[in-house]
C-alpha cells in the first residue's frame, strides 16, 4: 500500500489530509501539496488505530510536543500515562515516549493507547537497553537487533521514529577537531558515537540507511531525523559539528522523499538568540524545506530550573524564523525528570512560544487575543477564564489573588484602568 | 547639580565610577553616556546607601520589580516582604505603586528597605486622596498632582513615573483610531478622565517646566509615563501609541535642557514582529534616552503565565535596545501577586535580560554561560549550582536526586568511550 507521500504526489487528498485542512482552516489541496513537496507531514502510522492526525509543516499552526519514559527504577508505566494524559489535556499536539529503562514495550503500547495525538519514540534507546541485557554493554549491541527493534516499534503503531542517522565519523572527527566544549548532550547519539568507536564501524542508522526506509514505508513511518550534534551550551551552536552533520540530514532527507517516506529534521538545543534565525534558515536551505522540530531552543545555559522559560523565549523566536514543531522542556530539565505538573507547565509554556509565532506569522491567529482583548474590556472575567491557554490555572489564581474583589482585580482594585475610562470616554461599559 | 548636569561638566560621580566597576567599563564611558542621556542613574539627592543601578545603552539589561499596596489588598507586611524577595532574587530596581492605606507609610517603608533606587508613580496618591477629599480623580487640582509629587520627591524617591507626554492631540488620536481596550494604564486613565471631564490639558504636560524644576532639585530621574502603552496586540504600534512616544520625544530634549536624567516607558502587549519597530522607534523619536518596558507581552491569551509571556518579549525587547525591563508576575492580569509570584516574576525578566545581553554583546554575559557550561561538561554539580540564576533551587534539585552514577555497562560505558575520544 502507498504511503502518504505517495499517495499525495500521485493527486491524492487522503481522509488525513483533509482532517487537517479542516483542523487548520486551510485548502485541503494546500495540505495535498505540501505533502507531496515534504514541506507538511502528517505522521500517522498505517497500524495507527486511535489518531486524530496532525499536520506539521509550512502555513501551519505551530506544534508542540511532550516528552515522556521510563528513565530508571522509580518510574512506573502508570506514573507515565498520567504524564501523558497530563500533557494532552495541556493541550500537547503530540507525545514522545523516550523510555530506556524496564518494561520498555509496554510503556509505548500504553502510550500509545492513553493519546489520540501522534505518538514518536527513539527506537534506538531500547536497543541499546536490551543489548545491555543481553551482553553486558550497549556497545556490543548487533546491527540486526538494532533493526529488529526498529521494526518492532513500527510495528505496534509509533507514528514517527527520531533516528540518529546523520551521527557519522566525519561529524565526530568534526567535533574533535574544533574542540567542543560539551560532547555528550543527545542521549542516543552520544551511545551511537560510543558504539562506533568501540566497534571502529560508521554508524548502522548512516550505512543502512535504505533499510530503515524500507520499514518506514511499509508502516508509513514520519521519520525524524534527530541531530547527534545538537548544541549543549551557547559556545557550540552553530559549530562545525553541528553544521556538518545538517548538511549530511539534508542529502538524507532527500533520499527519504525519493523512497516516499515523509521525513522531518531535529534540531536544537542551546542558541543563544543571535543565531535563532540563522540556524532555522540553514536547515530550511539544507534540508531543502524539510519541516524542523526544535528542542526548546534554550537561549541561556545559566538557568537549570527555569528552562520553561528559557525554551519559550527560543521557540517563540525559532518558530517565528520557520520551525514549525517544539519540543516542550520542562522545569526540571538538567535537573531530574518532570513530575507530573512540570510536564503540564512545560506544555502550556510551549504551546505559548507556538502561539507567539503563530501571531507574528499569520493575522487569523490574533484572533483568539483579540477575543481575550475584548473580554477585558468588558471585565467579563468568566469569558477571560474561558479564553485562558490553561483555564485552570487562570481561574485558581485569579480567586487566591483577587479574593473578595468583585468587579475588576486586586492589582488596581477601585481604580481599574479600564473601568475609569470606560466611564469617560463613553463607551460602553462591561458587567461583572 | 544635578548628575547630569556634572556629567556634562566633565565631572565623574561616586556613583558614575560604581557603575563603571560594576559593568567592567571605562568611568568615561559612563559619564559620556549620562552627559548625552544615553544612560541614567536613577537616585535622589537625599538617597543615601543604595546599589547604584546605572540604566542604559552599553550596559547590562536592568530589572524594575513592582510592588504596592491596593484597595482591595492593604498588607505593607507583606509589601515589605515582597521588596525583600525581589532584592534577593536579583531586582535591580523597585516601584512602589501603593493605592491602598496609608501610602506615606508605605513610601517610608520601602525606602528604608530597598537597597536599590525606588520608584513611584505619584498621580495615583493624588487621584485617590482627591478621591477621600474631594469626592472624585476629577475634582483633583493640578496643585494636587504637584504637591503629591515634591512630597514624594522630598522623601528621597530616585525615579518617578509621571504621565507628562499626554495631551489632547494623543487622546482626540486615541478616539479616532478606536483602539479595542482604550487605556490600560491607571495613571493615564486618571489623567484621561480629568482631561476630558475638566475639558482641560493635561497639567502636567502643560506645566512641564514645573514638573522638571522639582524635579531637578532632588535630583530625581524622569520616568516618562506611558499613558496610551497598548494593552492588547491588536492596539500595538497604533496612531495614538506613536502619537504619545512623538509628544514624549519633544519632553526628553525639554528635560535634559534643564539638566534632569530622563528615560521613557513603554509597553506593553507587542506582538513579537511589532518588538524590532518599536524599540527602534522609541530610540529614535527619544533621542536615544533609555527605553524602560514593560514585558512586552507577546500574547494576550496566557493569564497565569505571563512572566513567560513577558520573558519572550523582554528578551526580543532587550536585544532590539530597551535597557531596562519591568517584571510582570504569573498573577498579571489576575490579581495583586504574592512573594512567590515577585520571586518567579524577578527570575523571568532576569532570565529575559540575560538573553538580550548575549545579543547585545554586553560584558561577560557570553562568558557567565561558558563557565556553566563547562561545570556541565565536567559534570561538576556544586558549579552548576553555584553559577545558576538560582543557585538554592537548582541545590534543591540536586539534595533530592542524589543518584549513583550509571555503571551498568562497567568499562564498556558508551560515554566513557567518546570521552576518552575526546581526550586523546
Amino acid at each position: 500500500m502507498p504511503t502518504q507521500m505517495a499517495r499525495a504526489l500521485a493527486g491524492e487528498i487522503t481522509p488525513e489530509m483533509k482532517r487537517v485542512a479542516g483542523r487548520e482552516g486551510v485548502d485541503p489541496e494546500f495540505i495535498r501539496r505540501g505533502v507531496a513537496e515534504g514541506t507538511i507531514v502528517i505522521p500517522r502510522n498505517r497500524r495507527r488505530k486511535n489518531i486524530d492526525p496532525v499536520g506539521i509543516g509550512t502555513g501551519l499552526r505551530v506544534k508542540v510536543s511532550a516528552s515522556v519514559g521510563l528513565a530508571g527504577p522509580g518510574d512506573t508505566i502508570e506514573g507515565e500515562v498520567a504524564k501523558v494524559r497530563a500533557a494532552v489535556e495541556a493541550g500537547t499536539d503530540a507525545v514522545m515516549d523516550l523510555s530506556v529503562y524496564g518494561d520498555i514495550d509496554g510503556a509505548r503500547r500504553a502510550v500509545l493507547a492513553a493519546t489520540t495525538t501522534p505518538v514518536g519514540t527513539l527506537p534506538v534507546y531500547q536497543a541499546l537497553a536490551e543489548a545491555r541485557e543481553k551482553y553486558g554493554a550497549a556497545v556490543k549491541m548487533k546491527v540486526d537487533e538494532m533493526f529488529e527493534v526498529i521494526e518492532r516499534q513500527a510495528a505496534d503503531g509509533v507514528d514517527f521514529l527520531a533516528l540518529h542517522c546523520a551521527t557519522t565519523w566525519q561529524t565526530l572527527r568534526a567535533a574533535k577537531k574544533h574542540r567542543r566544549v560539551d560532547y555528550l548532550v543527545s542521549h542516543g547519539g552520544s551511545h551511537l558515537m560510543g558504539w562506533m568507536i568501540y566497534n571502529q564501524k560508521e554508524n548502522p542508522l548512516y550505512e543502512h540507511f535504505d533499510r530503515l526506509l524500507e520499514i518506514c514505508r511499509r508502516y508509513d513511518v514520519t521519520l525524524s531525523l534527530a541531530d547527534g550534534w545538537r548544541p549543549g551550551c551557547l559556545a557550540d551552536s552553530l559549530d562545525a559539528a553541528q553544521v556538518q552533520e545538517l548538511v549530511v540530514l539534508g542529502e538524507l532527507v532527500a533520499r527519504a522523499r525519493q523512497q516516499q517516506v515523509q521525513v522531518m529534521v531535529k534540531g536544537p538545543g542551546h542558541v543563544p538568540l543571535g543565531h535563532l534565525k540563522a540556524t532555522v534558515q540553514l536547515e530550511k536551505q539544507l534540508c531543502h524545506g524539510a519541516p524542523y522540530f526544535v528542542f526548546g531552543p534554550v537561549v541561556t545555559d545559566i538557568a537549570p530550573g527555569y528552562d520553561n522559560i528559557t525554551a519559550a523565549i527560543g521557540g517563540a523566536l525559532a518558530a517565528w524564523a520557520g520551525a514549525e514543531f517544539l519540543c516542550y522542556v520542562t522545569a526540571a530539565e538538567h535537573l531530574g525528570l518532570p513530575g507530573v505538573e512540570q510536564v503540564r507547565e512545560g506544555v502550556v509554556a510551549a504551546r505559548i512560544a507556538a502561539h507567539a509565532a503563530d501571531v507574528a506569522r499569520e493575522p487569523r491567529a490574533a484572533q483568539w487575543d483579540l477575543e481575550m482583548s475584548r473580554a477585558r474590556k468588558a471585565l467579563d472575567w468568566d469569558r477571560q477564564i474561558e479564553l485562558a491557554i490553561d483555564p485552570l490555572r487562570a481561574d485558581a489564581l485569579r480567586r487566591e489573588r483577587s479574593h473578595g474583589s468583585h468587579r475588576a482585580c486586586a492589582m488596581c482594585g477601585r481604580y481599574c484602568a479600564m473601568q475609569v475610562v470606560g466611564e469617560y470616554l463613553g463607551k460602553e461599559q462591561g458587567v461583572c | 547639580m544635578t548628575r547630569l548636569l556634572a556629567a556634562r561638566k566633565g565631572f565623574i560621580t561616586p556613583e558614575m565610577e560604581e557603575a563603571a566597576r560594576q559593568e567592567g567599563v571605562d568611568p568615561e564611558f559612563i559619564r559620556a553616556g549620562v552627559a548625552a542621556g544615553t544612560i541614567v542613574i536613577p537616585k535622589n539627592r537625599l538617597r543615601k546607601g543604595i546599589r547604584t543601578c546605572a540604566i542604559g545603552r552599553g550596559l547590562r539589561t536592568k530589572v524594575n520589580a513592582l510592588i504596592g499596596t491596593s484597595s482591595d489588598r492593604d498588607d505593607p507586611e507583606m509589601e515589605a516582604r515582597k521588596i525583600e524577595v525581589a532584592i534577593s532574587a536579583g531586582a535591580d530596581a523597585i516601584m512602589d505603586l501603593s493605592t491602598g492605606g496609608d501610602i506615606d507609610g508605605m513610601r517610608r517603608v520601602s525606602l528604608e528597605r530597598a537597597t536599590v533606587p525606588v520608584g513611584s508613580v505619584p498621580i495615583y496618591q493624588a487621584g485617590i486622596e482627591a478621591i477621600e477629599k474631594r469626592g472624585g480623580i476629577v475634582a483633583m487640582t493640578p496643585e494636587d498632582m504637584f504637591e503629591a509629587i515634591e512630597k514624594q520627591a522630598a522623601a528621597g524617591i530616585d525615579f518617578m513615573a509621571i504621565h507628562c507626554a499626554l495631551n489632547f492631540e494623543v487622546v482626540e488620536r486615541l478616539q479616532k483610531t478606536g483602539r479595542v481596550t482604550d487605556i490600560v494604564s491607571r495613571g493615564g486613565a486618571f489623567l484621561t478622565g480629568w482631561m476630558l471631564h475638566n475639558r482641560k490639558e493635561n497639567p502636567l504636560y502643560e506645566e512641564f517646566d514645573r514638573v522638571l524644576d522639582i524635579l531637578r532639585e532632588y535630583d530625581v530621574t524622569l520616568s516618562l509615563g506611558d499613558a496610551i502603552r497598548p494593552g492588547c496586540i491588536a492596539d500595538s504600534l497604533d496612531g495614538a501609541q506613536i502619537q504619545g512616544l512623538l509628544v514624549a520625544g519633544e519632553l526628553v530634549v525639554r528635560a535634559r535642557e534643564k539638566g534632569v536624567q530622563v528615560m521613557v516607558e513603554g509597553p506593553g502587549h507587542v506582538p513579537i514582529h511589532h518588538v524590532e519597530t518599536t524599540m527602534l522607534l522609541q530610540k529614535q523619536l527619544c533621542h536615544q534616552a533609555p527605553y524602560f518596558v514593560l514585558g512586552t507581552l507577546a500574547i494576550d491569551v496566557a493569564p497565569g503565565y505571563d512572566h513567560i509571556t513577558a520573558a519572550i518579549g523582554g528578551a526580543l525587547a532587550g536585544a532590539s535596545g530597551a535597557d531596562f525591563i519591568c517584571y510582570v508576575t504569573p498573577a498579571e492580569h489576575l490579581g495583586l501577586p504574592a512573594e512567590e509570584d515577585v520571586r518567579v516574576g524577578v527570575m523571568a525578566a532576569r532570565i529575559a535580560a540575560h538573553a538580550a545581553d548575549i545579543a547585545k554583546g554586553v560584558k561577560g554575559a557570553w562568558e557567565w554561560d561558558l563557565k556553566m557550561a563547562r561545570a556541565r561538561a565536567s559534570l561538576d554539580r556544586e558549579a552548576v549550582a553555584g553559577l545558576a540564576i538560582d543557585p538554592a533551587l537548582v541545590r534543591c534539585y540536586l539534595e533530592k536526586e542524589k543518584g549513583e552514577p550509571c555503571s551498568a555497562c562497567g568499562n564498556e560505558c558508551a560515554l566513557r568511550l567518546v570521552s576518552e575520544y575526546f581526550q586523546q
